[in-house]
């Protein structure tokens, strides 16, 4: 039985029920996606607008919560950042309902590779047992092992938006109008939470150099925000506006999705296209770095103390962006309570997307949005006075600041500039939109609320 | 950045009650059960200790036991806890690769020495429990009365809490959790860490602490028990059974360890006259 067409819509519609589909279908549905996967670099490009998550660890329900919060596939495109399976009880649901979504629509959903995509690690905390659990042998794991082995380490995600268009969203609760920026600035960060209410709003860099006059930009290793001339507003992930290497004005640098971290082994990103990934996560090397390291608050590149394992540094990463022309690191691999934690000056950010962690740790979860750079047309075309009207207040401020300042050394990149020279300009960051949300209601996963059970134990 | 991240102040685990208690013969047992600390607490926690606190840090969390009439109390808590895991770096546990990984890396990177922030990053600790310096436990002979323990007496209160836990990066478990159960004339609490380094080593440490109402006495029992990861397998092999799956609990396990330290100790505190 072939699983193609309307047979796999059906089982993308059992899945979503989480009940398991029958053995010969996820032996199809692994093949098809192999054949698919095969065909993807190590690093996959994707184009924003993109959807970001994190760790997904077998919680079915939680993966329901965040289609709800983040849209439902093929209307959001999203990018998950491994660890879809061990810990929570419906690894099987969880990873095919992916794989699925991933063969129906292969340009909507991308999936890299976690450190729990492993045979060792799956047989240890948690997938393998479910697998035998569920269909009474180990072939179901071993099919989902061998697309394990072909998952990319890596996506790029070009074309990204600087500064995001605000949501019209109410105020959450406990929210204070007075702590948001004006409506028209140029917002860089916004949390919203699970209804869509505004928790938080961040403008970029209100007296810097954020303003579409930087088009007489001395320094082409600066990008400035808004696109700086129209020749340059190319579609997203064009040469132009999409290259890993130094194309000069587009919006934002490109932002490195992987699951753990950097390797010391790799400093471009062409270095990542050059492995061999398609085989089980070796226990060192790059591969395995890039799926297993941490940063840390440390100058350069650490040994865990665990005696395997490398964390890494502020250093580290921002030389790594600038040669890359990388605006931003995302990824996943620890949990961070509040959903998302951004590191060293917001060049790398941790994704957490399993709410409440192993049903027990009541934490939230997050997903980063990063929009479209023609999103956000209106602004750039608003600061060439054509659009607008008498609304640009802050945006011709910034031009006069910028014009007066002429070659624009020290009200530019504020972040970086004790720790890199004028030579090592960072990127501007992309616009984030994290949405954030809860564990699903424990009535929905069909099982009793997590009271302890007294019991005579000694 | 806390104040980016924006989780409800007041979120807690679902189905679990914040905190509870129960009060017998003016023995008062407390339990308060909270979510893992946030960005902010955990920084201050990190700078207070020393060393970073696990990944699962229930930093709000407790377990207690309160003499009322004397004021006396005995305290669970995971600062407390980590407070006495080694901070130095010389008791540090290396996970099983280690070996192969180091001389891989030798080769390309000499340059990477430095361990970063070396601790027992496996949160080994000998915890006893938080207790003010008077009355103070004193070595005892008298065990718990395992017998009385073992009644089918009604149990009512119950509750288990997690202090902290860690998965050691995916190389095995470290976790810290009470159990409590209050009868009618007696309690009996279990504070346990449990740590499982994959083919490496087992620890297994008990703090049993027992009330019994009508007396005012207190008996406190801590046990150690270690065993290396492949001795221990061994062992479970001539059981039967799923060896992964009973390596993944303590109390199938216990047994089989041997014991590496033990102390019994009492302290009886004054009824109300």
């Amino acid at each position: 039985m072939s699983i193609g067409g309307s047979d796999l819509d059906k089982a993308i519609g059992q899945l979503r029920a989480c009940r398991p589909i029958p053995e010969n279908q996820v032996r199809e549905l692994c093949y098809k996606a192999r054949e698919l996967l095969i065909e993807e670099g190590n690093v996959v490009g994707v184009d924003a607008p993109v959807t970001i998550c994190g760790d997904i660890h077998g919680q079915f329900h939680d993966l329901m919560e965040l289609f709800r919060v983040g849209g439902d596939v093929p209307d959001t495109n999203y990018l998950f950042m491994g660890d879809f399976v061990d810990r929570g009880f419906y690894s099987l649901e969880s990873f095919l309902l992916l794989l699925c979504l991933k063969v129906r629509y292969p340009d909507r959903i991308t999936l890299i590779r976690g450190n729990h995509e492993s045979r060792q690690i799956t047989t240890v905390y948690g997938f393998y047992d479910e697998c035998l659990r569920k269909y009474g042998s180990a072939n179901v794991w071993r099919y989902c092992c061998e697309v394990f082995d072909y998952l990319a380490l890596g996506a790029l995600v070009t074309g990204a938006t600087t500064s995001l268009s605000p949501t019209d969203g109410p105020l959450a609760d406990n929210t204070n109008i007075d702590s948001l920026p004006d409506s028209d600035a140029d917002i860089e960060i916004e949390t919203l939470n699970a209804n869509g209410e505004i928790m938080y709003r961040y403008a970029r860099n209100s007296d810097s150099q954020s303003s579409a006059a930087s088009q007489a930009n001395s320094n082409p290793a600066s990008s400035s925000p808004v696109a700086p001339t129209p020749t340059r507003t190319g579609p997203a992930g064009t040469g132009a506006s999409g290259s890993a290497n130094g194309s000069k004005g587009n919006d934002t640098g490109a932002i490195l999705c992987v699951h753990g971290g950097l390797s010391p082994l790799i400093d471009t990103i062409d270095k990542i296209r050059l492995l061999d990934r398609k085989q089980e996560v070796p226990h060192e090397g790059a591969m395995c770095d890039l799926l297993w390291s941490d940063p840390d608050e440390i100058d350069g590149w650490g040994l865990s103390p665990r005696g395997a394992g490398f964390l890494f540094g502020a250093d580290i990463v921002k030389c790594f962006n600038h040669r890359n022309d990388l605006s931003l690191i995302a990824r996943a691999h620890q949990l961070v309570m509040e959903g998302f934690k951004e590191m060293f000056d917001s060049t790398i950010v941790t994704v957490w997307s399993a709410p409440n962690y192993c049903y027990r740790c009541g934490n939230v979860a997050a997903i980063l949005e990063l929009g479209e750079d023609g999103s956000n047309a209106g602004f750039v075309r608003r600061s060439n006075g054509d659009q607008g009207g008498g609304n640009g207040g802050w945006v011709l401020g910034s031009n006069v600041g910028n014009g007066n300042n002429g070659g624009q050394g020290g009200n530019g990149n504020r972040r970086l500039s004790s720790v890199l020279g004028d030579s090592m300009r960072p990127r501007e960051g992309p616009g984030r939109r994290y949405r954030v949300f809860e564990a699903a209601p424990q009535d929905s996963r069909g099982m009793p609320a997590k009271k302890p059970v007294a019991d005579y134990f000694l | 950045m806390s104040s980016l991240n924006g989780a409800p102040a007041d979120s807690h685990a679902p189905g679990h009650d914040v905190d509870t208690s129960i009060t017998r013969n003016g023995f008062k047992v407390s339990t308060q059960k909270l979510p893992i600390l946030k960005a902010g607490p955990i920084e201050e926690m990190t700078k207070k200790l020393g060393i970073a606190p696990p990944e699962m840090i229930f930093g709000d969390n407790f377990a207690r036991i309160e003499h009322l009439p004397t004021g006396w109390k005995i305290d669970f808590n995971a600062f407390d806890a980590l407070d006495r895991v080694d901070k130095t770096g010389d008791s540090m546990l290396k996970v099983s690769y280690s070996k192969e990984w180091q001389q891989n890396r030798q080769k390309q990177f000499e340059d990477i020495k430095e361990v970063v922030k070396p601790f027992d990053w496996s949160y080994s600790t000998d915890y006893k429990g938080t207790v003010p310096q008077e009355p103070s436990f004193e070595p005892t002979e008298t065990p718990i009365p395992l017998t009385l323990l073992r009644r089918p007496d009604p149990i009512l209160f119950f509750d288990d809490v997690v202090l902290y836990e860690d998965e050691l990066a995916d190389n095995g478990i470290a976790m810290l959790s009470c159990k409590i159960r209050v009868m009618p004339a007696r309690l009996l609490m279990l504070t346990r860490f449990f740590m499982r380094l994959d083919d490496v080593m087992f620890r297994i440490r008990d703090t049993r602490v027992f009330v019994e109402f009508e007396t005012g006495e207190v008996i406190r029992e801590y046990t150690a028990r270690e065993e290396k990861y492949e001795d221990l397998r061994k062992k479970l092999r001539g059981t039967g059974g799923d060896v992964l799956a009973k390596m993944r609990d303590p109390n199938q396990i216990a047994e089989h360890i041997p014991i590496v330290d033990h102390t019994l100790e009492k302290v009886v505190l004054k009824q109300t006259s």
